[in-house]
């Protein structure tokens, strides 16, 4: 259940994404509000589920990207795994914690794409290194608007979360 | 063997997820294959909410701007009835030259080159301009409206860019801003050839190919030359900044500053083909926009 949420939650975000930043600077600035939810699978999911919900977010930024296919899903899951390991070593707690592990991990998703697609790409149509303060900017913002994603999800897995009484988790 | 599977299954489910996206990018990095019809049908999703959200906001913008914000209106109409009066001067003058123009170019007996197009506005409903992938935008028409990938996308002012996918509903429209696109252009002024290439960066391109020994000076405008059969001729696509012409080699570097600021565009002009699919009903054609009309970036 939790994939397929984390996936549904993922494309309705992308495009409320797209049509509001028609209104809030028409692309002078990006966001990446799909990261937080890989972010949120590293630190709440188990392995299996969280993994395959990444690569379900990855799979959405992809299409939402243009790009081959592919880069975005990987990432993805390498994100949840660098999410979990931050998770398990450092202590995450609260909104701001949350904030500042989505920002770091928006910066690295962005800039291994960049340095992947430089690799890759022609050299005509590599990406310059003047895009690098436009994902910085990007990890900033989107940084400072995922705790709008971690209350969202919150809500959206009580849904269908059952706690058991008695149980230690 | 099967033990050592179960007891390492959600390491290789992992690994699996990292490892198959990654071959799946390098087989198609550069050779991009077309979208599935699972990608299509996600897509499709994506429309109707980007949609919603913009009728939303877009009424709400409307009924602000018509209803409430009037405090001006009697000023702005003093001074636009002023402006009108000196464009009524300007059209009388450019259809007197029109009509000198068509006389002249019956007489040296050119042949009308651009094939008939149809004009169609669309709005904008989404816009993504991610760093990290294409710069699309993203219209409220699509396939069943009649357009198709490598159409020319303009405003008034300016060439905006080319479509680049399509769904039933929705057009991604690839900006001349992204890196991947690059426009055949002129120097509008001394007719040297150039191309235009996007940096990943809304508000500057790169002049490629542009020889050193041709005419170029800072300011000069550039207009499509026609030559990449995607654009037609004339169209505007911005002016010339920053030229750096070295003593070596052959050719010399230059910014270009689009005639388009693509983080304000409201609606667009779709120059789509004259020429209508077999498959697509004769009813979903659209009202044509005639050129000029509706179309344009937000000041």
């Amino acid at each position: 259940m939790r994939p397929i949420c984390a996936f549904v939650f993922a494309l309705v975000l992308t495009s409320v994404q797209a049509a509001l930043l028609r209104y809030l600077g028409g692309g002078a600035v990006s966001l990446a509000l799909a990261l937080p939810i890989i972010v949120y699978l590293g630190l709440q999911a188990g392995n299996v589920d969280g993994a395959v919900g990444a690569a379900g977010v990855g799979y959405v930024i992809d299409l939402m990207a243009g790009g081959p296919k592919g880069l975005m899903t990987f990432l993805a899951v390498a994100l949840f795994l660098v999410s979990r390991v931050a998770g398990a070593a450092l202590s995450v707690q609260g909104m701001a914690g949350f904030a500042v592990l989505s920002g770091a991990g928006t910066a690295l998703y962005g800039l291994a794409a960049l340095a992947f697609t430089r690799a890759i790409a022609p050299v005509e149509s590599a990406p310059a290194y003047s895009l690098v303060w436009r994902v910085l900017v990007e990890a900033v913002l989107t940084g400072a608007l995922s705790p709008l994603v971690l209350i969202a999800m919150r809500r959206l897995e009580g849904l269908y979360v059952r706690e058991e009484q008695g149980l230690l988790r | 063997m099967v033990g050592l599977l179960k007891r390492y299954r959600e390491l290789i489910l992992v690994a699996v997820l990292l490892v198959l996206p990654l071959g799946v990018y390098f087989a198609h990095a550069k050779h991009p294959s077309e979208r599935s019809r699972l990608d299509r049908v996600i897509l499709a999703l994506t429309g109707p909410i980007e949609k919603g959200i913009t009728w939303v906001i877009g009424g709400t913008l409307g009924a602000w701007n018509g209803y409430v914000d009037l405090r001006r209106a009697r000023e702005r109409a003093i001074a636009l009835q002023q402006e009108v009066n000196l464009l009524r001067l300007d059209r009388m003058e450019l259809l007197r030259v029109k009509e000198e123009s068509a006389r002249l170019r019956k007489l040296l007996g050119f042949a009308q080159e651009a094939p008939d197009r149809r004009v169609l506005g669309g709005r904008v409903i989404g816009v993504r301009l991610d760093p990290k992938g294409l710069q699309l935008i993203t219209l409220d028409r699509g396939a069943d409206d009649g357009i198709a990938p490598m159409t020319p996308v303009v405003v008034a002012h300016g060439v905006v860019g080319r479509v680049h996918t399509t769904t039933a509903s929705t057009a991604d429209v690839l900006l001349l801003s992204d890196r991947n696109s690059s426009i055949a252009v002129r120097v509008d002024r001394s007719r040297a050839r150039a191309n235009v290439r996007g940096t990943g960066s809304p508000d500057f391109c790169r002049l490629e190919y542009a020889l050193r020994s041709d005419d170029m000076i800072e300011g000069d405008l550039l207009v499509t030359s026609g030559t990449d059969g995607i654009f037609p001729p004339g169209l505007v696509v911005g002016q010339l900044t920053g030229l750096k012409r070295s003593g070596q080699g052959l050719y010399q570097r230059a910014d270009v500053k689009p005639a388009v600021d693509v983080t304000k565009l409201e609606e667009v002009l779709v120059l789509a083909s004259s020429e209508r699919r077999a498959e697509e009903p004769p009813q979903a054609a659209m009202a044509p926009l005639s050129t000029g009309a509706a179309a344009g970036a937000k000041p």
